[in-house]
């Protein structure tokens, strides 16, 4: 039992470290809209948000999801506007309660209207846009680095949502094994979620 | 006659708007690094041209059997063979020529860059089994960085892609392309054509606006050429391409014993970033097409003018470069 508790905080401790890998390198040998493309990929959090947030349209269907194509990018945009006005806005916590509330809409199949989800994906996509650009070098263009950004969260948040309308069509029996599946995933994500939380809190 | 003058001067303003700030930055980043053989695996380096943020602040690695205390290199019987890199490459030093001039031999000249921070020494020897994975860890590495950075190939093939859509046609078009670029470039590393740099990136660019408007053809309903024969379209571009992939390998010193090799792998890795780019851009068609996320009508023809409009700036600003070096 206690192994098992170890090795949820190891997990937790594991999505709350900062980016083990270098993103200057990056910078360095393919420039700064590379490191801005590739930037999220070095941190766990951003993986699982996005995928996260991509499943969750997805799963409500093609003419409600398919509007984030546009505003998850601009959210990431408008986040990284933000944070260098303001600073880093985002938290741990704040990572881990969205995380939990896409996770809970998802458990509980839940049919949310599309400015609901519009308003949640801009507002996760702002928090990350804005932890992204945050350990920005001085000598970074940002203009650069925002367009990598936009063009990542675009890719990664259109193929995840086509990815689960191909596995799980809007109109499939809600009793069949591909939706008890994505309210499964669900769960999980809301569990890393609460985990996340708790880590956040204690920490 | 008047026309061109004034043609020639507009130009000349851009060119001064555009460029100078671009072109004082790149010379200031620039340094050159020599190493004398002095005995048997002993160099001692010289700085011919110091970077701007001076000889000191540079942080030079050696290969791990070497001992590096400046301005001598010790890499005893094994010599000066493996990776040499510099860890603070960047905006204030992004290019740094090392020369090698051995006791015996030909000098060879090495760049590292930004793009390219680790240049591998291959020694004088008959090449040995690691100086072919040092080559190919080298080369193509190199080759997935040019096309990954060279947004106007980049943009040719998104181009191609429009066009012709996928499956088989697609796979012919990518192929020709291919054949077209490969060609070239060898051809022009070996020294059988020379094409002036800046002439060809002006075409390059115009191959570009040429996909698009053969793109808004296709929205018309006209059928162009690029509908009719993409493939040779593709291959005959392909050509002018190759020739600009040709001018990253030129000034590397590579020695003409090991270039076509160099020549096959660098190849391989522009092939592997051609791919990994097709491939992304095919299932992001996929995905729209899955999401039923497709353009409004009156929206249809933005990428087409899109990338129009980004290969014409390309085209006057590379024309600019041509009418008035600087």
């Amino acid at each position: 039992m206690t192994l098992k508790y170890a090795r949820g905080w190891i997990a937790a401790a594991l999505l709350l470290l900062p980016s083990a890998a270098d993103a200057h390198i990056i910078a360095a040998r393919l420039g700064d809209f590379y490191m801005g493309a590739l930037h999220p990929f070095t941190d766990l959090q951003d993986v699982i948000l996005w995928t996260a947030m991509g499943v969750l349209a997805g799963s409500l269907g093609a003419s409600k999801g398919r509007w984030l194509i546009l505003v998850f990018p601009l959210g990431l945009l408008a986040g990284l506007a933000v944070g260098r006005m303001f600073g880093p806005v985002t938290g741990g916590l704040a990572d881990a309660s969205m995380l939990l509330v896409i996770g809970v809409l998802l458990a509980a199949a839940a049919r949310i209207p599309t400015v609901l989800l519009c308003a949640i994906a801009f507002g996760l996509a702002a928090l990350r846009g804005a932890a992204n650009g945050s350990d920005l070098a001085p000598d970074t263009d940002r203009l650069l680095f925002a367009a990598g950004l936009a063009c990542a969260g675009y890719t990664v948040v259109t193929l995840t949502m086509a990815l689960t309308v191909m596995f799980r069509p809007t109109a499939a029996d809600p009793t069949s094994w591909q939706a008890i599946a994505v309210r499964a995933l669900g769960g999980w994500i809301a569990a890393i979620g609460l985990m996340m939380a708790s880590f956040a809190l204690a920490s | 006659m008047t026309a061109i003058r004034y043609l020639r001067l507009a130009l000349l303003v851009l060119a001064a708007l555009m460029q100078p700030a671009l072109l004082r930055a790149h010379e200031a980043s620039m340094g050159v690094l020599e190493f004398h053989e002095v005995r048997h695996g002993v160099y001692i380096g010289r700085w011919t041209m110091e970077p701007s943020i001076g000889a000191a602040r540079v942080d030079l690695r050696v290969p791990s059997h070497c001992l590096l205390r400046l301005p001598e290199v010790n890499c005893g019987e094994r010599g000066l063979v493996g990776p040499i890199t510099i860890a603070n490459l960047g905006a204030n030093m992004a290019v740094v020529l090392i020369k090698l001039v051995p006791l015996a031999g030909e000098p060879r000249s090495y760049t590292i860059s930004t793009a390219n921070p680790v240049a591998s020494i291959l020694g004088t020897g008959a090449p040995t089994l690691q100086t072919w994975i040092e080559l190919a860890k080298t080369y193509v590495n190199y080759g997935i960085d040019h096309i990954l950075l060279g947004a106007d190939h980049l943009l040719f093939v998104l181009g191609l892609i429009w066009i012709v859509g996928g499956g088989w046609r697609l796979v012919k078009t990518i192929t020709a392309f291919t054949i077209g670029h490969s060609a070239s470039l060898a051809a022009a590393a070996f020294g059988l054509i020379g094409v002036p740099e800046r002439p060809l990136n002006a075409c390059i660019a115009l191959s570009i606006a040429f996909v698009g408007v053969e793109i808004v053809k296709q929205q018309r309903g006209e059928i162009g050429l690029t509908a009719r024969h993409p493939w040779a379209v593709a291959f005959t571009f392909g050509l002018v391409h190759g020739i600009g992939f040709a001018s990253a390998l030129a000034g590397l010193g590579l020695e003409r014993r090991l270039l076509p090799a160099a020549l096959l792998f660098f190849n391989i890795g522009v092939e592997i970033g051609q791919l990994a780019f097709v491939l992304l851009v095919l299932a992001l068609i996929w995905a729209h097409r899955r999401l039923d996320a497709v353009l409004p009508r009156w929206g249809e023809a933005l990428p087409a003018y899109a990338i129009g409009s980004v290969s014409m700036f390309w085209f006057f600003g590379r024309l600019v470069r041509v009418l008035a070096p600087i």
